[in-house]
């Protein structure tokens, strides 16, 4: 019974049934899923085979129809929007295919941003997310806005901004779709090195490359469904 | 020449071609913004409203009296001689200013004694015709005939079946102790008599004045009737003519409470119709921002620059013609009740069709010229660039405050809802305009009240005469006083908690040469304590003084210093004016008591102004008056003035009505900002932003542009109230002491400063709070 308790604590997702239903449009079909703290996974499957809803349940983004949804031991279906907003700020971090950086703001403000909103003072919120562009390589970039980046600077920004808050989990929904082949590697070489310094890691793509280099499981969807699960070797 | 696919299909491009689509896709549009149709629709309702009551107001102003005026043909200069001094034909000689003369006529005054029951006593004018018609003042003999005998009389009275009880009404009076017998009721827009007898009938009763009734060419001023009446009097021997009243005078009276209202209700349509431009502006500006990929689509599709344009004022013109014509049946339900309020219903008119129209189609073309500026922008933009730019989110533009207020030590959502405002300059122009406006319009409401109340306390003299003791009259078939009025009021000194008291006799009686009596109050006892306003001269001191409101020195051409004759029957006696009261009605003057004890020794006070101890029981004092004489009736001096409570009434609700339509104005700012930064709301709520966040950075956003507002709002308020009130007090013959128009002082104008805010919080809390709730998901799933 203990060894199932320390077993379950160490999970950082665990999926029991989730069922989702927009309409008569069934998107998630009776999905099960446990992720780790430290894992990274992938989650592979064609389009509308329901990935980004699946992401969006791990978020508290969306909300099970049907299911149990937990992430880092609390039941996200039974949060109210203002308890999940917390839970996101506190252990969340999200990476998007398109950024969705705020064109108003400079680099380092979009960074700052996540931990300003838990209250912490500005100064000490950029200080940190200094620290960030410094590890991510793009201190120079601080001052530039949106516009004026790269691709694969403005997802550095984004990684910056949800390493912020030092979340339990990272996701990433197509971190590279919207990137060249160089700014792509560049991503996945950082979605790498942050794994292996423990950061858990659910990674949504289409790119079996990306999924393969980054994971150590992967997770196969089709049709809402959980189709098939491997385990991924990496030599060092 | 290529043949087209579709054979049936007209190649033309005549201004019709394509119309169907352009109303499918104008129609599409409708649906998918029912927020900002709902708001176009609500806003230019009310605006309509406004304009419609204030278009009905200026036409009943004028119009009713106009129309029955000209139907009567009427008189636009009674004048009145003496016929001892003026020959007989000499008045109505040709003069080119005249178009119509009719007379000269007998004209006697009779005394009605205070034993007549129906009538009230005192004075009247009596006036010889043949008959009711004639070619200048065709009397309107609404009920009854016209006297054929001696003894019979027709009345002066509006057409209102109220007064045919007057009908076979027998009267006796001292000038024909045999009586007259009422035989109908008559109508004069010209006011040219109080009655009428026939021409024998009259010369029989003695009469002083002879009086001739003038049609003129010209007479759209004093000044043209002053000098038509020079022209025609020129040629008398010198005093023969008794007096004159110009149409224009009885115009002014009968329109003189509309007029009033005029001003504030033309202030209040203006600002309706100002903010309703700004808010439809935006709404389209912002439908066009936000539509630029689907302008380029349509232009790809092959649409013309105009059929596009055609598109965006269709979208907007569904909503205000359904606004517009609502409204204006609205308005013209609403107009009634005020018409009836002030006074108007007098004519029983209803309101013109082109108030109607002139509504209809004016808020209609307003907003279309509103709604074209920004459609113009749709027309110019070119397809591909259009199609790239997507949803119109703002970027670029107000960076420089974003960076300065991030490092503000301001929680975050906070300082982001500062931001968001300078992202577009020219809607955050248009809402800060709609709140400087509702703002302006709070201020000006309340100045208005402000005004209002404090004139209200002055003409109802609050705090100066507490109760108003009324004397018994047998003809009334009240019971008359056990004392008379000498003891009525030594009785009342008496009594516990009595501090002054006025004794009031009021009296008809007619400035010599005038056809139409004028009321004379009569004051004696403490009249010093009245509490009366005097704007220019001093109240009553001695005997031959009198004091008059504006409006009756106006129309009698006098000021103070100036002198003038009173008559009552045959007695005459001089009078100076020495003061001149804030208000009060054109035909009343207030005189010493000893002025009416040289007409008429043995006249008697109708009712006495008594001011009590501030610690005395109103209920108890009236118990005692009642116990001391029952023919005495104790009535409380009323605190309210009718037409203050109504201007404040009215003033209140337009209030509101505009308020909400500033607010609507800040409401569909929201929305836009909303739909266009559904991007960057999903971003930070997917970083941890919570709903109340979100919805105070949605508020902020408005509420700064809310207190920026109501500081620029307050003045321009100010400066309309000090336009308004001063127009209303010209028009209703007032004139308003400083104190009245200077009722600001900082703790009004500090809460009228927030009323921006309140206006702009209101405006934006839904829409924020819809933001809050917006699925993250379904957001960043569209990106």
């Amino acid at each position: 019974m203990d060894s199932h308790h320390d077993h379950d604590a160490r999970l950082v997702v665990r999926l029991d049934g989730v069922r989702k239903e927009y309409g008569t449009a069934t998107a998630l079909d009776g999905v099960s899923l446990a992720i780790r703290a430290g894992e990274a996974v992938a989650v592979m499957g064609p389009s509308g085979c329901g990935k980004s809803t699946l992401l969006n349940m791990i978020a508290g983004l969306d909300r099970p129809t049907t299911g149990t949804a937990e992430v880092c031991g609390r039941d996200l279906g039974a949060m109210t929007e203002t308890a999940l907003a917390l839970f996101r700020r506190r252990n969340i971090g999200m990476v998007f295919q398109f950024f969705n950086l705020i064109d108003d703001l400079p680099a380092l403000d979009n960074a700052a941003l996540a931990a300003q909103l838990t209250g912490v003072p500005a100064r000490q919120a950029r200080d940190r997310a200094l620290e960030l562009f410094d590890e991510l390589g793009i201190a120079d970039r601080r001052d530039a806005y949106p516009s004026a980046l790269s691709g694969g600077e403005r997802q550095r920004v984004a990684v910056a901004r949800a390493l912020m808050n030092r979340p339990a989990l990272l996701l990433a929904d197509e971190p590279t779709g919207a990137l060249d082949s160089r700014s792509g590697e560049q991503v996945m070489d950082l979605l790498i090195d942050l794994n292996q310094i423990g950061q858990t890691l659910l990674l949504v793509t289409h790119d079996a490359g990306l999924a393969t280099r980054c994971a150590g499981r992967l997770v196969e969807l089709a049709d809402g469904r959980v189709v098939a699960e491997h385990t991924l070797e990496h030599t060092a | 020449m290529t043949e087209s696919v579709f054979p049936e299909a007209r190649g033309g491009a005549g201004p019709l071609a394509g119309a169907g689509a352009v109303w499918q896709v104008a129609r599409a549009g409708v649906r998918r913004r029912r927020v900002q149709t709902a708001v176009v629709g609500i806003v230019v309702f009310c605006s309509t409203v406004s304009v419609v009551v204030a278009l009905g107001l200026l036409e009943s102003v004028s119009a009713p009296f106009d129309r029955a005026f000209a139907a009567q043909r009427g008189a636009h200069l009674v004048a009145v001689y003496d016929p001892a001094k003026a020959p007989a034909s000499a008045p109505a000689r040709p003069v080119p200013a005249v178009t119509a003369a009719s007379g000269p006529f007998a004209q006697a005054t009779v005394t009605i004694p205070d034993t007549v029951e129906h009538l009230p006593p005192g004075p009247l004018t009596v006036v010889g015709r043949a008959g009711p018609g004639g070619p200048v003042d065709r009397l309107d003999l609404w009920s009854g005939r016209w006297p054929a005998r001696p003894g019979e009389i027709v009345l002066d009275r509006p057409p209102n079946p109220h007064w045919s009880y007057l009908l076979g009404v027998r009267f006796t009076v001292p000038e024909r102790p045999q009586g007259f017998t009422v035989v109908g009721l008559a109508s004069s827009l010209s006011r040219s008599a109080e009655s009428w007898v026939t021409p024998a009938q009259a010369e029989e009763l003695r009469p002083s004045a002879a009086q001739m009734l003038y049609r003129l060419g010209g007479a759209g001023t004093d000044a043209d009737v002053r000098r038509a009446a020079d022209a025609i009097t020129a040629a008398l021997p010198a005093g023969s003519l008794l007096g004159t009243q110009s149409y224009l005078a009885v115009k002014r009276d009968h329109g003189r409470t509309a007029s009033a209202f005029l001003p504030f209700l033309a202030g209040f349509g203006v600002l309706g119709l100002v903010v309703a431009v700004i808010i439809v502006a935006n709404v389209v500006g912002g439908a066009v921002v936000a539509g630029f990929r689907h302008i380029g689509m349509l232009k790809a599709l092959g649409f013309t620059p105009n059929q596009v344009v055609a598109v965006y004022l269709a979208m907007i013109l569904v909503p205000a013609s359904a606004g517009a014509a609502l409204g204006t049946v609205v308005g013209g339900l609403a107009a009634r009740p005020l018409l009836d309020d002030i006074g108007l219903s007098v004519f029983n008119v209803a309101l013109s069709p082109w108030v109607y129209a002139a509504a209809l189609a004016g808020m209609t073309a307003v907003v279309t010229l509103a709604a074209l500026v920004p459609a113009l922008r749709a027309h110019r933009m070119p397809a591909a660039p259009a199609i790239s730019a997507g949803g119109g989110q703002p970027s670029g533009r107000g960076r420089r405050v974003h960076r300065l207020l991030s490092g503000a030590r301001l929680p975050r959502p906070v300082s982001l809802g500062l931001g968001l405002p300078f992202a577009r300059p020219a809607r955050t122009a248009l809402t800060l305009a709609a709140v400087v406006l509702g703002a302006a319009t709070v201020t000006l409401a309340a100045g208005l009240s402000g005004t209002m109340t404090a004139y209200g306390a002055a003409a109802q003299r609050v705090g100066h005469v507490h109760t108003v003791i009324h004397v018994g009259q047998a003809r009334f078939r009240e019971t008359p006083p056990r004392h008379g009025d000498a003891g009525i009021e030594t009785l009342l000194r008496g009594l516990p908690g009595t501090v002054y008291v006025t004794a009031d006799a009021w009296i008809d009686l007619h400035v010599v040469g005038q056809p139409q009596p004028i009321m004379g109050r009569f004051l004696r006892g403490d009249s010093a304590t009245l509490g009366e306003t005097i704007v220019e001269g001093r109240w009553l001191e001695g005997p031959g003084e009198m004091v008059a409101s504006p409006a009756f020195l106006e129309q009698q051409g006098l000021r103070v210093g100036d002198r003038l004759t009173l008559s009552l029957g045959r007695a005459r006696t001089q009078a100076t004016v020495v003061g001149v009261t804030m208000s009060g009605e054109p035909d009343l003057i207030h005189a010493d008591w000893r002025t009416l004890t040289a007409l008429s020794p043995s006249a008697k006070a109708t009712q006495y102004e008594v001011r009590l101890a501030p610690d005395a029981d109103l209920e108890a004092y009236h118990a005692a008056v009642r116990a001391a004489d029952p023919g005495l009736r104790p009535v409380a001096k009323s605190r309210t003035d009718q037409n203050a409570v109504t201007v404040i009434g009215f003033a209140s609700l337009l209030t509101v009505l505009l308020g909400t339509v500033a607010a609507l104005g800040v409401f569909n700012t929201v929305v836009l900002t909303t739909r266009e930064r559904r991007r960057d709301l999903g971003t930070l709520k997917s970083v941890g932003m919570t709903p109340r966040q979100v919805t105070v950075m949605m508020v902020t956003s408005m509420a700064a542009l809310g207190a920026a507002g109501g500081l620029l709002g307050v003045p321009v308020g100010v400066a309309a109230h000090r336009v308004v009130v001063p127009a209303m007090a010209r028009a209703a013959d007032i004139v308003m002491p400083a104190f009245m128009i200077e009722v600001w002082s900082a703790p009004l104008l500090v809460p009228l400063a927030l009323a921006g805010v309140v206006i702009a919080v209101l405006g934006a809390y839904v829409p924020a709070r819809s933001a809050a709730r917006l699925t993250i998901a379904t957001v960043l799933r569209g990106e």
